[in-house]
């Protein structure tokens, strides 16, 4: 059965709780491949869902966003809110509940096994004049794309998103219902992290230098990153100062690494960072070299597992010993 | 080459290295004066930002250096700051920040000694890199004080 | 932020630092940094004269931030924070720029010296404008001290707590208290009977009302700090109940299981269920549950019946644990001889008359397997020779230093030879011999008059020729090599630390110097006091040491420990950790990060709402600043370490000045 169709099912059944305050998910955009997230309250509304290839967005992102408009707090005390969440959104939940961004109780997590989002940036380079809102879903290996009239069909592994294509695992878990679908599972086996690392220093050095120096420091990674939402950030504030306000090398070098550095152990890799940046820069590139990392380092894997403890306030007396004297 | 003299910023824990540190003086062992010590309680209070940001601020080498594992004044705060530690320099030399501009040591109350063998190699090291070129461009913001 | 009103003082520690350091430049240097309103310069700031300095500059120029250019604040930081308390101004809000250890005694150019202090000290300007006042805290002491380790340097611990009017505990890990004192012969240079020194001390354990004796039992785990620690003690079963044995020895004669005796250095057997030695302290018996066939097999229980009546043996008897609450601690843990199969040149193991120093203690005491009579294999040797310094200053065995003991004892066996032997042949190897206590070198020099022969140098090996023994050795002084037959061969053997202390040293954060005996405080200032508050060094476990010197030491360590005891009250540390509620995410990683669970969530008010953030319990909190560095907003600061005052500093030291 076809994902949207279910998923609205769940809608009405679910926004006719007394329980529920309102339900985030993805709804028909106004524009070319953009589909948007939206917030429903009536059971009526359901009909406004789907669930396709262009839902990119990580919902979760929402949760912690107290301050806008049915997420505010006198409205999450009237209920739980119901979110629609794939596979890498649901580690997400994982990680926030552990360390109380949100509390599980509140929340209604509707799962759906994502068969693979497209890269938005690839779609549109592909079909640039895109204006009309276009549909596009997978038949077997192939996206069959409906845009300004005119169906087209271009293998899944030109337009799918890279992250999708090392997916871990696309079964939601922890969920308290799920649009089933095909599941599948593999290892990342880092193979663009260890190329890179290959590379001699000073082409890493090089490349690292000319992608950070085009950061404008728009914060549009932190502000999509789902477990980026202190109420203060440490790496803007004035007192104390780690980071400059100068937009150059290396307060850019520092704010990305630090945002690196908390997202250790944390990052559950949903790519929002890399598909927001205006400028291109290979977040994931570093954010995944720390998970690589820290699963060889330590064993410890973000998101596993509800109970882990966070990574930097655990050790083994025998943790490695690389490099010190 | 030779006549570049570099700036290490070293933070050492309290009870341990900068113990050890005080009894190099002690003993009067020499090393070199390139070593700049800032002292805190414990290897665990270090933010590894700290890291990069005394590389900007100045220092052409970072190194921290706290008790033995398992000897740790306060128990375990070595073993958080290994953690945090280790990976942060697989982390820098990932971003092209080469593995000898920041080190990490264990250097006990007792090893006056292995103190100077330490900031002699850590400076003999980053003296073969040269000056560290990812410094501060502009200063916006000055502590006043 | 308001302007500071800093006052810098250099200290030319007589010529310790002025002679590296070119003082006059770094006052002038000082002088021009931003807030910086006295720069001033004197011989010893620690003297009465230098402090008083600052307490007139405090009050003249209403100075209220301090910063000492000097030592290590290791050494005097204690000092000038008194001194400012005096003169009214916040003991916190001082920091010291360390110029005399950490520059002008390791770098002896003055150019680079004056250099490197300039930026120390501008690095200490900086962050003393960003302290502020902390407020001491005391909490109330335990009035109860434990001491670990029931030989002589435990039970004398022990005992002077316990007279001063202290609840004491002194917890041993073998059936009785007494030690390796209480297997030693005669002492040296006296020649007083060791058991009968020690043994009215060890009835004085027994029998004082402020001394829980716990033998048998370990120190399993230690939390809290100095005034308030908790201490869990492991009691292993005896099988015996100490309080009803009363050592009649009938339930002994059943026991048919023989196990070596390690009072008598395993020269000896005695049965599995048996009393240590005679006047052991519990005078109680015990049951070695690894021989006992009863424990080991499940048949038996013989003892059980003989002791019906008494009903004092329990073979069901579990380990079980107990927590003791304790103000101040001792260890008092000794040492453990030097292992003489790892010298296997010398022979021992394979020739059983080559024996170690404390094996020949045995067997000439009245008490030992020989009941003193000095007979090899029921032979009197009629050569003897014995080896000094096996085990010590010894680099291949990893043992530098000098057990300080072995040169004293094997003059004391060579009398104790000749008392008994008048026509024996008798030969020292040694070294250098170390005769420097009270009365030691004119014990020595008595002995060398007893026809006992020094011959400077050390034995290479020693083999067997015919019934003999061959040491084959060089005399250093005559520069020729020797071969001294010998029938019985007397390792002096070196002193380690206890293995068992290793652990316990773990738990305690105590420190050890490279020879792995426990490292002092300072090693001439705080010489029984340990980098932790509240425990304290007493006899071997801190370095070899006699019996005089181990008693001493002992009666400072109580004195020590006496003190938090007798004030009653402690201080906290001060340099806690705050949470800013605001930015707390309440995500609890320093709650996790926290080694002494100082810190728990909890509701705090914020304005009129409440709101769940990290909330610190100052007194449990020892200012390691773990908490800081692993939250994420950075909304708890350890105080004195803030991030904002860590990163000045970073900016202030990497600056050229």
């Amino acid at each position: 059965m076809d994902a949207t169709k279910s998923l609205r099912a769940i809608a009405r059944e679910v926004l006719g709780r007394e329980d529920i305050a309102c339900l985030i998910g993805y709804e028909k955009g106004s524009y070319g491949f953009r589909a948007q997230p939206c917030v429903l309250t009536e059971p009526d509304q359901a009909d406004r869902l789907i669930f396709s290839p262009l839902c990119v967005h990580n919902l979760t992102n929402y949760l912690t966003l107290e301050q806008i408009g049915p997420l505010s707090k006198a409205d999450i005390g009237k209920g739980k809110i119901a979110v629609v969440v794939k596979g890498c959104d649901s580690r997400a939940i994982t990680v926030l509940c552990a360390e109380n961004g949100i509390k599980r109780e509140n929340l209604y997590v509707i799962g759906v096994h994502s068969p693979g989002v497209v890269d938005l940036k690839k779609i549109e380079r592909r079909f640039p004049n895109a204006v009309e809102p276009a549909e596009v879903s997978l038949e077997g290996d192939s996206f069959t794309i409906t845009c300004e009239g005119e169906t087209a069909s271009v293998p899944r592994s030109e337009l799918v998103n890279a992250k999708c294509l090392r997916c871990k695992n696309n079964v939601p878990q922890g969920c308290d219902v799920v649009v089933e679908g095909p599941e599948h599972s593999m290892e990342d086996d880092f193979a663009d992290i260890a190329a890179l690392e290959a590379k001699p220093l000073e082409e890493r050095a090089h490349m690292w230098q000319e992608q950070f120096s085009s950061c404008i420091r728009c914060y549009a990674c932190r502000n999509s990153c789902p477990l980026c939402y202190c109420s203060e950030c440490i790496l803007d504030k004035l007192r104390p100062q780690f980071v400059r306000r100068s937009v150059d090398f290396p307060e850019n070098l520092l704010f990305h690494s630090a945002r690196a550095f908390h997202l250790a152990g944390r990052c559950i890799e949903c790519g929002e960072c890399e598909r927001v940046c205006p400028q291109d820069i290979p977040l994931m590139v570093l954010n995944r070299k720390l998970a690589r990392d820290v699963k060889e380092l330590f064993g410890y894997e973000a998101g596993a597992d509800p109970e882990q403890k966070a990574l930097f306030v655990t050790f083994k007396p025998d943790d490695p010993n690389e490099g010190i004297l | 080459m030779s006549s570049f003299e570099p700036k290490i910023v070293a933070f050492l824990c309290n009870w341990c290295t900068y113990a050890g540190a005080d009894l190099a003086g002690t003993s009067r062992y020499q090393y070199p004066p390139n070593v700049r010590v800032i002292r805190v309680m414990c290897s665990s209070r270090i933010n590894p930002a700290f890291i990069i940001n005394a590389l900007l601020e100045g220092a052409d080498g970072v190194l921290v250096s706290g008790c033995h594992p398992g000897e740790c004044h306060y128990t375990s705060g070595n073993y958080m700051a290994r953690r945090r530690l280790v990976l942060m320099h697989r982390m820098l030399e990932y971003l092209g920040i080469h593995p000898d501009r920041f080190r990490m040591s264990w250097v006990s109350a007792s090893e006056g000694a292995k103190w100077a063998e330490v900031v002699t190699e850590v400076t003999e090291a980053v003296k073969v890199l040269g000056p560290n070129v990812i410094k501060r461009e502009q200063v916006w913001m000055q502590q006043s004080l | 932020m308001a302007s500071k009103r800093i006052g810098v003082y250099i200290c030319h520690c007589g010529v310790n630092i002025a002679q590296n350091v070119r003082i006059d430049d770094l006052r002038a240097f000082a002088a021009g940094l931003p807030g910086v309103r006295v720069a001033q310069n004197y011989m010893y700031m620690c003297s009465e004269p230098g402090q008083e300095m600052i307490r007139k500059d405090i009050a003249e120029n209403r100075l209220d931030r301090i910063v000492v250019v000097a030592c290590s604040p290791r050494m005097h930081e204690p000092t000038f924070r008194n001194a400012m308390k005096s003169a009214g101004l916040n003991p916190y809000c001082l920091e010291m720029a360390n110029i005399r250890e950490q520059c002008a005694w390791v770098h002896k150019d003055a150019d680079v010296a004056t250099a490197k202090a300039k930026s120390l000290l501008a690095a200490a300007v900086t962050k003393v404008s960003l302290l502020e006042p902390l407020e001491e805290r005391e909490v109330p002491v335990t009035k109860t001290a434990m001491v670990i380790g029931g030989g002589i340097a435990g039970i004398q611990a022990a005992l002077d707590i316990a007279d001063s009017g202290f609840k004491t505990y002194l917890v041993e890990k073998d059936a009785s208290i007494g030690g390796h004192m209480m297997q030693l012969d005669k002492t040296f240079p006296t020649l007083d009977c060791s058991a009968c020194i020690l043994t009215p001390k060890m009835a004085d354990i027994k029998n004082h009302p402020n001394i829980e004796l716990l033998a048998y039992s370990e120190v399993t785990d230690v939390k809290g700090f100095v005034g308030n620690f908790k201490v869990t003690v492991k009691r292993k079963p005896r099988y015996i109940d100490e309080n009803i044995c009363n050592a009649c020895g009938s339930c002994a004669k059943y026991c048919a299981i023989a196990i070596k005796d390690s009072f008598n250095a395993g020269l000896s057997k005695l049965q599995a269920l048996h009393i240590p030695f005679p006047q052991a302290i519990p005078a109680a018996y015990v049951i070695d549950p690894l021989a006992c066939r009863y424990t080991r097999e499940g048949t038996c229980r013989q003892c059980e019946q003989v002791c019906k009546d008494l009903n004092a043996i329990n073979l069901d008897m579990q380990e079980h644990s107990i927590e003791l609450d304790v103000g101040t601690m001792i260890m008092a843990t000794g040492f453990e001889p030097f292992d003489a199969n790892r010298k296997p040149e010398l022979g021992y193991g394979r020739y059983e008359n080559v024996i170690t120093g404390m094996e020949f203690e045995r067997i000439v005491s009245a008490s030992g397997p020989n009941q003193g009579q000095l007979l090899i294999n029921g032979k009197k040797p009629k050569e003897v020779v014995f080896i000094q310094c096996v085990g010590s200053r010894d680099k291949t065995v990893g043992n530098e230093y000098c057990s300080r003991v072995c040169c004293m004892y094997t003059a004391k066996h060579a009398h104790l030879v000749r008392e008994k032997l008048p026509d024996a042949k008798i030969t020292i190897f040694y070294i250098d011999v170390r005769a420097f206590g009270k009365g030691y070198e004119e014990f020595y020099d008595r002995v060398k008059g007893e026809e006992v022969y020094y011959r400077r140098g050390n034995v290479s090996e020693v083999y067997r020729k015919g019934d003999k023994l061959i040491c084959r050795g060089e005399d250093t002084l005559l520069g020729q090599a020797l071969e001294v037959p010998a029938d019985l061969v007397v390792l002096a053997v070196g002193l380690e630390p206890s293995p068992g202390a290793r652990e316990l040293g773990q738990l305690l954060k105590l420190s050890k110097s490279p020879d792995g005996f426990f490292l002092e405080g300072h090693p001439k200032l705080r010489p029984v006091e340990t980098g932790s508050d509240g425990v304290f060094l007493a006899g071997c476990c801190q370095g070899p040491k006699d019996i005089p010197d181990t008693v001493a030491q002992a009666g400072a360590a109580a004195a020590k420990a006496i003190i938090p005891l007798a004030q009653g009250m402690v201080k906290t540390e001060t340099m806690v950790a705050r949470v800013r509620a605001e930015a707390c995410r309440a995500c609890g990683y320093c709650v996790d990060a926290c080694p002494y669970d100082a810190i728990a969530l909890g509701e705090v008010r914020l304005g009129r709402a409440t709101k769940t953030a990290a909330v610190v319990n100052e007194v449990l909190c020892k200012s390691c600043g773990a908490c800081s560095a692993v939250c994420l907003s950075g909304a708890i600061q350890q105080s004195g370490f803030t991030d904002d005052q860590l990163l000045a500093v970073i900016g202030a030291i990497g600056k050229e000045y």
